[in-house]
């Protein structure tokens, strides 16, 4: 059995290459990638050597590890058709050596190699003496294990939410605290590096509590071995093997379980009200709610506004984090956020995707039509506006600098009418299909329509830029006015002007819809829901 | 014939090399319930797409109640109802606010909207179902949810691609006894189908396509010419290949 799942995975990675060119390529730099990781993991751990901290350390990255692997399956449900149960379900296979098997097949490939070699660097900068050595081959070793088994517990006991809807979402809204880790970690690290607060030594004690987890095990039984303490480090990997040892007799009762439990969805709730609001608004109003609940209701909505929102904290994070104070960056945040608010839904009816469809059959006239752009931007509006206005406040009062909310706050109502005119007339001149890839839980452009997205936040950001620029500047200008007069003035014209610019987008966008029903229907189709 | 109510002429359609729809003409006249049969991939889901309005023809004409749906499309998509083959719902909206979405876009009043929708779901079957989201809905549930859609502004010509695919056998009857009522009041339906059975028993007008090309059309009656519809279409398509020597192996007890 061990070898035929083997051999699946296998297979199912050859396929990968033969098949078409997106999948290569990506194959090909998952696989680079995972070269670079493993000598990267290797290079950094071995890096501890002599360190003060370098058990702590060796903790901590054990830790990610496992951490990842644990992550990891959530959005990768799909990629490694080897993870699924349902799959082989059909066939009469034994639990214990279908276990085997799975274990196998999950410790093949380059990831699983990649997280081994790179782990081995604890041979350079962690293990001394032959029996650290050896202690540590056997750590490692069992790190891997534990890791894998505790993915497949994971995937298997998931597996049944993750085929449903729900889990799907949940897959989604990850996305969001990851994506707000990358970046914000991308502003406060090279800030806390740059004033010197990032050494080995600050790393001494996180370990705390990690050195009782699984990895902790795994490394602190390394050290014991290098110090002498052979007693205490047998102990220790005993007990990391007793733990992978109940981790995978618990899988392997959810693998039997999972194997013959219905796949259905997780059951699904009651909304509350049933009825469709705004409905005394007429195409408009009807066009509005709709727009309204899938903002609340579809999880990718969500994304994209926990996205907007942190970017634009990220604009002016180095401000708010660095010694240097640049108020002005507050505004530059307000027109981000405007600009990747205009991104976001630049492609609604590739968005929308089928559905659009029956929007499509009674969008019949330019009057329906600018009632339909104008529904859409009532709803993003009503979102966007508070948001953006609520996020301008907050970031100047971080910068310690309340004065530039009123510039900020000009410059996003201003931004946000470009931005969504803007999205109007992108949605019909530069629409392009939305497809689900294996392994991601968001939506991105379909394979060949890359370009598009490129296009798309390219036209926001020169179309935002130039909108804006009358706004900053009336803001210089009246720098000095009494703050009294000032506001309310600036506010007040820079959201007729921005309403003014949304509906030259409804106008455009209306008018070249007409025509192009029939092919942004086939976008939309063509696109996944 | 009486009066025509849907009238297709020299409709074509390619991909690339491949020609979907070569050809298609055809007449339905009005208040018939009229079946469009044929193969996987024969051409009847792109040619009721372009009946529709909804992909434009290479060439061709589609007339529908007297309105041509190329040269004025506003007009004719107000008179049809349109059931895709596969359900294209919002899957973020209930069963409820679908309906009523669909009316609102079709331009009728909220009360009289809400109204339509709960007598169309009791109908259909989805009442109980009415307040959970569609992306939680089976596929024989989209159907149902994609037809109260279709017909929630009482269209008087209504296109369905494979109705009653999914559907349960008591509510592929309900569907069966909507779809007549409607077309006895006067209302024209054309819908395709992979059921010889159904169309036999419902349709008075059938036709069938093959390659991208009618290769029969005329009444239920005409087109079978004494046969069943399924032995007709069988002789008209013709069996794909012969399997019966290939797979000597398959039935035996042996493995």
């Amino acid at each position: 059995m061990a070898r035929v799942l083997v051999q699946l995975k296998l297979r199912l990675v050859l396929n990968a290459l033969r098949s078409s060119t997106a999948a290569r390529t990506s194959f090909i730099l998952s696989t680079f990638f995972a070269v670079v990781v493993a000598a990267g993991v290797f290079f950094v751990l071995s890096l501890f050597r002599g360190s003060s901290a370098s058990v702590d350390l060796t903790t901590v990255i054990f830790t990610a590890f496992a951490l990842g692997w644990l992550v990891l399956p959530i959005f990768a449900f799909g990629l490694d058709g080897t993870l699924d149960p349902a799959t082989l379900a059909l066939y009469p296979l034994r639990t214990r050596p279908l276990a085997v098997g799975l274990l196998a097949a999950s410790a093949t490939g380059a990831w699983p190699a990649a997280n081994l070699i790179g782990l081995l660097g604890v041979l350079v900068g962690l293990a001394s003496g032959p029996l650290g050595l050896l202690v540590a081959v056997i750590a490692v070793v069992l790190q891997v294990l534990f890791c894998i088994t505790l993915a497949r517990l994971v995937t298997t006991s998931m597996a049944r939410l993750l085929r449903s809807r729900r889990g799907k979402d949940l897959g989604v809204f990850l996305f969001i605290p990851i994506f707000a880790l990358i970046e914000l970690l991308g502003q406060v690290i090279p800030n806390a590096a740059a004033h010197g607060g990032i050494t080995a030594a600050a790393f001494a004690g996180v370990d705390a509590w990690m050195r009782w987890l699984p990895p902790g095990l795994a490394a602190h039984a390394i050290q014991d071995a290098s110090h002498g303490r052979p007693g205490a480090a047998l102990a220790r990997l005993a007990l990391l093997a007793a733990v992978i040892i109940v981790l995978g007799w618990l899988w392997v009762r959810s693998l039997s379980r999972a194997l013959v439990t219905a796949d259905t969805s997780t059951g699904s709730s009651q909304l509350r009200g049933a009825a469709l609001p705004l409905a005394r608004y007429g195409l408009r109003g009807a066009v509005a709610a709709r727009f309204w609940i899938y903002q609340r209701r579809e999880p990718t909505s969500l994304v994209y506004w926990a996205m907007t929102a942190v970017i634009m904290v990220v604009v002016s994070a180095s401000t708010i984090l660095g010694p240097h104070q640049h108020p002005a960056v507050v505004i530059g945040s307000a027109a981000t956020g405007a600009i990747f608010v205009g991104y976001f839904h630049a492609n609604s009816v590739g968005l929308t995707g089928p559905p659009f469809v029956i929007e499509a059959l009674a969008l019949t006239s330019r009057r329906s039509l600018r009632a339909y752009f104008s529904g859409q931007n009532i709803a993003l509006g009503v979102i966007a506006v508070p948001l953006l206005t609520a996020i301008s406040l907050g970031l100047a009062f971080a910068v310690r600098n309340p004065a530039q909310a009123v510039p900020a706050i000009a410059v996003a109502l201003a931004g946000l009418g470009a931005a969504l005119g803007l999205a109007n007339i992108l949605t019909v001149t530069l629409a392009y299909p939305m497809a689900r890839r294996t392994g991601s839980p968001m939506r991105q452009a379909a394979p060949g329509y890359g370009s598009y997205t490129f296009g798309g936040i390219l036209a926001s950001l020169a179309g935002v830029g130039v909108a804006v620029t009358p706004v900053i500047l009336a803001a210089a200008f009246t720098s000095t006015a009494p703050a009294a007069v000032r506001a309310p003035v600036l506010i007040i014209c820079s959201a007729a002007y921005g309403l003014a610019l949304a509906w030259a987008g409804v106008q455009i966008a209306a008018r070249e819809a007409g025509a192009r029903l029939p092919e942004l229907c086939q976008i939309a189709v063509q696109s996944t829901a | 014939m009486g009066e025509i109510a849907i009238e297709v002429r020299g409709l074509r359609k390619s991909f690339g090399a491949k020609e979907a729809v070569a050809g298609v003409d055809l007449e339905i006249a009005a208040g018939s319930l009229a079946g469009l049969v044929g193969p996987n991939g024969a051409g009847k889901t792109t040619s009721l797409s372009m009946m529709t309005g909804l992909l434009r023809p290479d060439a061709g004409q589609v007339v529908i109640n007297g309105l041509d749906v190329w040269a004025d499309p506003v007009a004719a998509k107000a008179v049809i109802g349109v059931v895709p083959a596969e359900a294209r719902l919002f899957e973020r909206l209930s069963g409820a606010e679908m309906l009523e979405y669909a009316g609102r876009l079709r331009g009728l009043p909220a009360a009289e909207v809400r109204s339509r929708a709960g007598q169309l779901l009791d109908v259909l079957d989805l009442a109980a179902d009415a307040k959970r989201l569609v992306a939680d809905y089976s596929t024989g549930m989209r159907k149902k949810a994609a037809l109260g859609c279709a017909l929630i502004h009482n269209p008087p010509v209504l296109f369905l691609d494979e109705p009653l695919e999914g559907v349960d056998p008591i509510s592929a009857d309900v569907i069966r006894r909507l779809l007549t009522r409607l077309t006895g009041s006067g209302s024209t339906v054309l819908f395709s189908s992979h059921v010889m059975e159904l169309v036999e028993q419902v349709c008075d007008h059938v036709s069938i396509i093959d390659q991208g090309k009618l290769v029969a059309t005329g009444t239920t009656a005409q087109v079978r010419g004494g046969k069943t519809l399924q032995r007709a279409f069988i002789d008209l398509v013709g069996p794909r290949a012969s399997d019966e020597e290939v797979l000597s192996w398959l039935g035996s007890s042996s493995s």
